[in-house]
C-alpha cells in the first residue's frame, strides 16, 4: 500500500470521533467489549489479554464544540477533560463498555469521578501507577493491580481472567508493535524529510482505535513505503518536541511547526503508545525467560492469577509488565522519578538525535508539563541547547504566533546558531 | 571569497517575487535578476516555478548556476527550495540591503502589515502585526481600486493629487467598503476617497510603529511600498502624532525585499555550512 493511502486511512480514523472502527470490531466480535483508556499510559496488553479491545482516548481535538463539557470544569483546567465529557455526553463513546483512568494527574483522577456519575452501568477503573520505583515495593503493588485489572476486564468479556500464556501472547503482539514503531522512529531520525510529522502522528493515532495486529501491519507497511519516497531533503533544523504527552495539539499546529523550517525528529505526542522502551518480553528472540532478565524479580503473587511463574512457558508476564514500568519506561513528566534525571535524559536525547533545539509545546494549564519545564530548560541552557516555549489547547485554531516563534527560532539557529 | 549565486522566492498572498543575487561577501552583493508574478488565482506552486524561471532569465542564468534557493512567505509552494526563512527575517535583511542603516521596517503585504525594529545585523528585536481584519492591507486597496474603476498603479498618484482626505473607517474592511459606497453616492472626488483610505491605513501603521518604539529610517517593504500615496500618508501620520521624528523611505526594489532577504540569507547560510565542511548538516544529506 502507498504511504499516502495509509495516511488517508489513518486520517479517516482520526476524524471519526464516534469510533466507527470500534463499533465494526465489536460487530465482528460479538460479546467482546471495548475499553477506553485515558492518557497517558495504561498497559494495553492487559486489556487485550482479557479479550477486550483497548481504545486509547485522546480528547476531541479541534473537531468538537464544547457545550456540556465546560460545565464540569473550572476555567483554569486543561481542555482534554472538557472534550472527554462532551464526547461521552453526546453519545460518541457509547461503543465503549468501560474506561480506565491512570493516575496521570488530578484532572484525570477527577474525570474518573465524573464518568462514574455520567456513564452509569459502565466499568470505571482508576489505575494507580506506582510511585515507588523499586520492584519490591512499587513493582509488587503494580503487579497485584494489573492482575486485578485483567480479571475485571475479563469479567466484562464474560471470560476467566487471562492466564500467563494469554498475557504473554498479548505482550508479544505489543512487542512487535513497539519494534515496528521503533523502526519508524529510526527512519524519522535518519531521514526526516521522508516522514512528515503529521503523517507519523496520524499513524500513531490509528493505533488508538485499531487492534494492535492491524496497527502493526499498518506501521510496517508505511515504514516500507516511505523508504521508497523520492523526496528532496531540505535545510531545516532538527528539533525535539516536548510536553505534548496527554492533551494532543491539533494537526494544524504540527504542520505549522514543520512549515516553519523544522524537522521534528522526536516528540512525546501520544506517548502512551511508546511508553515502554524495547520489548517487554524477550521470548520471541530467544533471549530467555523474563525471570532470567531480572536478578530481583518482582515480589507479590507469582505466575499470574492461576499459578507459579513459568508454569505455562510464558514466564511471569504480569511481573514483566510491572518491571517494564519500573525500568523500561520512557522518561515522562507524569511518571514519578526520584533521581531527578529528566533534564539529563532530555539533553542525552537531543544529543543522540543530533537535534539542534527543543520545542516545549505544552497544553495550557497542564501541571505535569509546565512544572517540569523550568528544570528541563535549566538543563538545556547548561548544555547550550536552544529552546522555545509555547502553549496550546487541543482546539487551538490560530497558529500565527506559533509560526512566528518556530520560524524565528529556526532562522536564529540556522543563521547565527550552531546548526 | 568565492562568488555565490543564491535565490530567494517570496510567496505572498497576492504575488510571488523571485530574486537572484551574487555575493562575494557581506560587503559586495549584486542583484542579478528579479521577477514579480501575480497569483491571479493560479496554483502558487506553478507561479513560484514561473517567477523563478523568469528571474533566472533576467539574470542570464540557469537553475544549475544557483547554489541555494530559499523560500519565504508560504514556502510550501516552492517544492524545489533548499531552505526556508521566516518572513520577518527576510524582510529585515532585504530592508538593510536596500537601505543600509535602516533600523525599522514596515512590511506592507496583501494580507497583513507588520512593523519591526531591527539591529545592524538585520536581527528582529521587536515586531507588531495588524489584526486579522483586512482593512490595513494591499488586498483591501486592490478591492477598493477595482470598485472605483481605478488602475492599481494610479492609486498612489491619485491620492497625492488630493487636497484633502475624506475620513474612512479604519477598523473594519467591510465598514470601510460601505463608507466608500456612501462617499461615491455623495459625489466625493475619487482622489479624496483614496487619500482617506491611505490616511486610515497610515494612522494604524503609525500607531504600530510607535508601539514597537521604531527609530528611523523606516523602510517600507512589500507590495504596498510602491504606493506613493500611502508612503506620503505614513510620513504625515508620523509627523502629526506628536512622537519623535521618523524618516520613511522606500526603494524601487522594496516589493522584492522578502525575496532579496531570502537570497541574501541563503548566501550567509551556505557559507556557514561550507565553513563546517562537507559532512556538516544539510550539505551531507543525499540529494
Amino acid at each position: 500500500m502507498e504511504a499516502e493511502a495509509i495516511v488517508r486511512r489513518c486520517e479517516a480514523l482520526y476524524a471519526d470521533l464516534s469510533l466507527g472502527s470500534v463499533r465494526e470490531w465489536k460487530a465482528a466480535h460479538p460479546g467482546r467489549p471495548a475499553v477506553g483508556l485515558l492518557p497517558v499510559y495504561v498497559p494495553r496488553e492487559i486489556v487485550h489479554a482479557a479479550g477486550a479491545l483497548p481504545v486509547s482516548l485522546l480528547g476531541g481535538g479541534d473537531q468538537i464544540d464544547i457545550v456540556k463539557g465546560d460545565a464540569s470544569f473550572q476555567s483554569y483546567i486543561c481542555h482534554l477533560p472538557r472534550s472527554m465529557v462532551e464526547l461521552s455526553l453526546t453519545g460518541r463513546l457509547d461503543a465503549l463498555d468501560g474506561f480506565v483512568f491512570p493516575s496521570t494527574c488530578d484532572v484525570i483522577r477527577n474525570l474518573s469521578g465524573i464518568f462514574q456519575m455520567t456513564t452509569r452501568g459502565k466499568y470505571i477503573r482508576y489505575l494507580d501507577l506506582p510511585q515507588a520505583m523499586d520492584e519490591g515495593t512499587g513493582g509488587a503493588f503494580y503487579r497485584r493491580d494489573l492482575v486485578a485489572l485483567a480479571a475485571e476486564i475479563a469479567r466484562l468479556a464474560g471470560r476467566e481472567a487471562p492466564g500467563d500464556e494469554a498475557l504473554a501472547e498479548s505482550i508479544r503482539r505489543y512487542d512487535r508493535n513497539r519494534r515496528a514503531i521503533a523502526a519508524l522512529w529510526a527512519v524519522r531520525a535518519g531521514a526526516p524529510w521522508l516522514v512528515a510529522l503529521d503523517e507519523t502522528y496520524l499513524l500513531m493515532r490509528a493505533g488508538a482505535v485499531l487492534p494492535v495486529e492491524a496497527h502493526t501491519e499498518l506501521v510496517e507497511a508505511y515504514t516500507a513505503a516511505v523508504a521508497g519516497r523520492a523526496r528532496k531533503p531540505e535545510d531545516r533544523i532538527r528539533v525535539v518536541v516536548v510536553g505534548a504527552f496527554c492533551e494532543q495539539p491539533p494537526l494544524g499546529l504540527l504542520r505549522t511547526l514543520e512549515r516553519s523550517g523544522c524537522y521534528v525528529v522526536d516528540d512525546d505526542l501520544f506517548l502512551g503508545a511508546r511508553w515502554v522502551e524495547g520489548d517487554v518480553l524477550a521470548l520471541e528472540e530467544g533471549r530467555g525467560s523474563v525471570a532470567e532478565e531480572s536478578a530481583a524479580p518482582v515480589d507479590g503473587p507469582k505466575g499470574g492469577p492461576h499459578g507459579p511463574p513459568g508454569s505455562d512457558g510464558g514466564g511471569d508476564p504480569y511481573g514483566a509488565l510491572a518491571r517494564a514500568y519500573i525500568g523500561k519506561s520512557l522518561v515522562a513528566s507524569t511518571r514519578y522519578q526520584p533521581d531527578g534525571r529528566r533534564g539529563e535524559d532530555l539533553v542525552r536525547r537531543v544529543r543522540a538525535l543530533k537535534a539542534d533545539g527543543v520545542v516545549f509545546a505544552a497544553p495550557s494549564f497542564c501541571d505535569p508539563a509546565l512544572l517540569d519545564q523550568p528544570p528541563l530548560q535549566k538543563s538545556l541552557s547548561e548544555a547550550n541547547i536552544p529552546f522555545i516555549t509555547f502553549k496550546y489547547a487541543e482546539n487551538t485554531g490560530q497558529f500565527q504566533s506559533i509560526r512566528e516563534q518556530a520560524g524565528t527560532f529556526s532562522d536564529s539557529i540556522k543563521l547565527w546558531g550552531e546548526a | 571569497m568565492a562568488d555565490l549565486v543564491t535565490a530567494g522566492i517570496d510567496v505572498g498572498t497576492g504575488a510571488v517575487k523571485a530574486a537572484i543575487v551574487c555575493s562575494t561577501g557581506v560587503a559586495k552583493t549584486t542583484v542579478l535578476g528579479t521577477h514579480r508574478e501575480r497569483l491571479l488565482r493560479r496554483d502558487p506552486g506553478r507561479v513560484a516555478e514561473l517567477a523563478y524561471e523568469r528571474a533566472c532569465q533576467a539574470a542570464g542564468l540557469t537553475r544549475k548556476d544557483v547554489a541555494y534557493v530559499a523560500s519565504t512567505g508560504d514556502g510550501d509552494a516552492v517544492a524545489f527550495r533548499d531552505g526556508h526563512f521566516y518572513g520577518m527575517t527576510t524582510h529585515a535583511r532585504g530592508a538593510t540591503f536596500l537601505l543600509p542603516g535602516a533600523r525599522s521596517v514596515a512590511d506592507l503585504g496583501a494580507l497583513h502589515a507588520r512593523v519591526m525594529v531591527i539591529d545592524e545585523q538585520s536581527r528582529v528585536r521587536a515586531s507588531r502585526m495588524t489584526s486579522q481584519c483586512a482593512s490595513g492591507t494591499g488586498q483591501f486597496i486592490e478591492n477598493i481600486a477595482r470598485y472605483l474603476g481605478i488602475r492599481l498603479e494610479d492609486v498612489g498618484p491619485l491620492s497625492r493629487s488630493a487636497t484633502r482626505a475624506e475620513v474612512c473607517s479604519g477598523i473594519c474592511a467591510v465598514l470601510a467598503e460601505t463608507d466608500v459606497i456612501n462617499m461615491v453616492s455623495r459625489g466625493i472626488p475619487l482622489s479624496e476617497i483614496i487619500r482617506g483610505i491611505h490616511e486610515s491605513i497610515a494612522q494604524r501603521l503609525a500607531k504600530l510603529l510607535r508601539m514597537v518604539r521604531a527609530a528611523g529610517p523606516v523602510v517600507l517593504t512589500g507590495g504596498l511600498a510602491a504606493d506613493v500615496g500611502l508612503s506620503a500618508e505614513i510620513e504625515r501620520a508620523l509627523d502629526e502624532d506628536g512622537g519623535p521624528k521618523i524618516e520613511v523611505a522606500a526603494h524601487p526594489l522594496s516589493v522584492q525585499a522578502g525575496a532579496l532577504g531570502a537570497a541574501l540569507w541563503s548566501a550567509h547560510r551556505l557559507r556557514r555550512l561550507q565553513a563546517r565542511g562537507p559532512d556538516a548538516g544539510y550539505l551531507s544529506t543525499p540529494t
